[in-house]
């Protein structure tokens, strides 16, 4: 007996009993549908979040406070030991020579508002090298100045996505927003760079750094010296890739040296290049990964302990029809291939609707939830099918072998 | 040929040993047409399954064809029941989902002997054979007893069988249908020389065969001739020689 008729035979059987067929495939068809409808989101997030990384640009690298280890949890630090004045000696190109910028980073959100409207900004106090360091070019207007920095000048550039939320279709330029009731003077607007989502180049703004430090968030914090102003982290570009690691190490000598830590003693800061990031990124969407296969072979066992069980019953009711088909000569092999290729088809085609379940969600979620960019893996798609099946094999055989030990004699007097 | 030998059939109903069959001999020769009746309790029941190959003897030998079936494996037991027995039960026993014509397929299915397109020949061969030309794709709920069990009887055919075993095959049938299909089974054992093998216990309907083997008590009763026959199908050349080997029997 051919593998083509057994499959014509339990289609025809399952075809017998549509609705039950249905109910049995809903396990594996929620399982299948889930775990690509998830994973193409979240495929889709990690690869935002990659561009937005690999947008930033690839040869910085980031200064920020020594993170505490707390029982092998990673705590920020709240000692700002970094400080403009760290930030400004980086600027000596004989002490720093694989650097293209620098650029420092005071950070906190405020309320923004124009007239009537408002909005949370994240705020970033800086300099005038940061256009510079991150690659940015204004739409509109100009960045600041130098002397703005040093006169904390009351002047702000905004984000492309805040300079639409605000003001629309106005023009931004020498209009007056509020910022934590602070007046400040748009002098500037970014070009958009792409990128969702919070610390986003477009959806923050840009002050100087001092006026940030004196009018916006009044940190006293003075750093090692004594005498500091504190930042949030400095950023620097280096003048290549390959010069990353020696830039590292040249930033780590000047900052040691400046916060007086010697020999065995750890760093107060801790540099993170924008590669570590990314390899950071894709490890988490490998945990990613692993996190849904979990979840799909529960959701898929689960859906397969449902097959066995309606498997046993059908096998219960078919009980006359296996003893004519033995008696008219089907062998044990050819019941147990004949079960077997029912629950297998059962799974595969709860398989494939669930596919279909899975695509068109993970396309629906794409097309209205503009922050959820999706991304289909046609690797997923075939794993889950081909988990499907063999959640089929496996719980088709029991119940299959069950079918073909029965004895014909009991069968056929079976009512 | 079947050769049933000194069988005997012991089970366990719960605690209790039952004896079905108590040493049983007897032959069935190629072509012959014999009735098998006894009381309930008589062991029919359980010869029947052993003359069918579903079950095997306790003690003894029974062969068809020289072939030995107490020594088979399930496997080999399914492949004799396939290509050398073939059955029609009281109750038809057709897949209700399938047509007509796939249940008579589904012998041959089995045997993987055909082509899809001869499969499909045969079996519309063999229910021309039995007047069914005409229904092939009815399924069986669609069609009156009679037309079953001559569905059913088609599905004996198509693999050529031997011997066709037929389990009390009129007894939930009117007595129109019965003539019937006591009419086709004659035909076939006069024209194909097929050997037919009733299990029943009307006396009206083993009188349309040739010999009837009485069983009582696991024991053979008695072993005789039909003489006052239902003979209704009469070419006559053939029946002679059908009536002599018959004879032949003590």
């Amino acid at each position: 007996m051919n593998i083509f008729e057994s499959f014509k035979i339990a289609l025809t059987s399952l075809a017998s009993n549509k609705l039950r067929s249905l109910l049995t495939m809903l396990g594996i068809i929620i399982g299948v549908g889930a775990v690509i409808a998830l994973q193409s989101i979240g495929e889709g997030v990690v690869a935002t979040s990659l561009k937005r990384l690999q947008a930033q640009g690839t040869n910085l690298i980031t200064i920020s406070p020594a993170a505490q280890n707390a029982g092998g949890i990673i705590l920020q630090s709240s000692n700002n030991n970094l400080t403009l004045e760290d930030s400004q000696a980086m600027d000596d190109t004989s002490r720093i020579t694989k650097a293209l910028g620098e650029a420092p980073e005071y950070q906190s959100g405020g309320q923004l508002v124009y007239n009537s409207k408002n909005t949370f900004g994240q705020a970033v106090g800086t300099t005038e090298k940061y256009p510079d360091v991150h690659d940015l070019t204004l739409a509109s207007g100009d960045w600041f100045t130098d002397v703005d920095v040093t006169q904390s000048k009351q002047v702000v550039v905004v984000g492309a996505q805040v300079a639409k939320d605000l003001f629309d279709q106005d023009d931004p330029i020498n209009k007056v927003v509020r910022l934590n009731r602070v007046n400040f003077t748009v002098v500037g607007v970014l070009n958009a760079r792409g990128g969702t989502g919070f610390g986003s180049i477009d959806s923050q703004i840009y002050v100087p750094v001092t006026t940030a430090q004196k009018r916006l968030f009044g940190q006293r914090q003075q750093g090692v010296t004594g005498t500091g102003k504190p930042v949030s982290r400095i950023v620097l570009k280096a003048n290549n890739a390959d010069e990353v690691d020696k830039l590292i190490s040249e930033v780590t000598d000047l900052l040691r040296e400046r916060h007086k830590i010697s020999g065995g003693q750890q760093d107060d800061f801790q540099v993170v290049n924008q590669q570590d990031l990314l390899q950071t990124a894709r490890d988490q969407a490998a945990t990613y990964t692993i996190f849904l296969l979990v979840i799909a072979s529960i959701s898929l066992f689960v859906g397969g302990i449902g097959i066995m069980n309606i498997m046993l019953v059908t096998v219960t009711e078919r009980t006359r029809e296996i003893g004519i088909r033995k008696a008219i000569g089907a062998k044990p092999g050819d019941i147990l291939i004949q079960f077997m290729i029912e629950s297998i088809s059962i799974c595969l085609l709860g398989g494939l609707i669930g596919v279909v379940l899975g695509v068109v969600s993970s396309l629906i979620v794409n097309a209205t939830v503009p922050t959820l960019p999706t991304v289909l893996n046609p690797s997923t798609i075939v794993i889950a099918v081909g988990f499907a099946v063999a959640v089929g094999l496996f719980f088709g055989i029991y119940p299959a072998r069950r079918a073909s030990r029965l004895n014909p004699i009991d069968a056929l007097r079976y009512d | 040929m079947i050769r049933v030998e000194d069988v005997t059939k012991t089970y366990w109903m719960g605690d209790v040993e039952v004896q079905a069959l108590a040493g049983l001999s007897f032959t069935v020769e190629d072509g012959e047409m014999v009735a098998i009746m006894g009381p309930s309790g008589s062991g029919k029941s359980t010869l029947m399954n052993i003359l069918g190959v579903l079950d095997q003897p306790s003690t003894g030998s029974y062969q068809i064809d020289d072939e030995e079936v107490a020594d088979m494996g399930e496997a080999q037991m399914a492949e004799i029941r396939n290509r050398k027995i073939g059955f029609v039960f009281q109750s038809f026993n057709l897949l209700p989902r399938l047509s007509a014509l796939a249940n008579v397929e589904l012998p041959m299915l089995y045997s993987g002997m055909f082509s899809r397109a001869e499969r499909e020949e045969r079996a519309a061969a063999a229910l021309a054979s039995v007047g069914l030309g005409d229904r092939v794709h009815h399924k069986p709920k669609e069609l009156s007893g009679g037309q079953q069990q001559r569905v059913a009887i088609a599905r004996s055919l198509v693999n050529d069988p031997s011997i066709i075993l037929a389990d009390e095959p009129t007894g939930a049938l009117d007595s129109h249908s019965t003539k019937e299909i006591l009419a086709i089974f004659q035909q076939l054992n006069v024209e194909q020389g097929i050997t037919i093998i009733f299990v029943t216990h009307e006396q009206d309907v083993a009188d349309h065969c040739r010999r009837i083997v009485r069983i009582r008590d696991g024991r053979l009763e008695s072993d005789l001739p039909v003489l006052n026959q239902h003979w209704k199908y009469q070419p006559l050349p053939l029946v002679e020689n059908n009536q002599e080997k018959s004879l032949v029997r003590p």
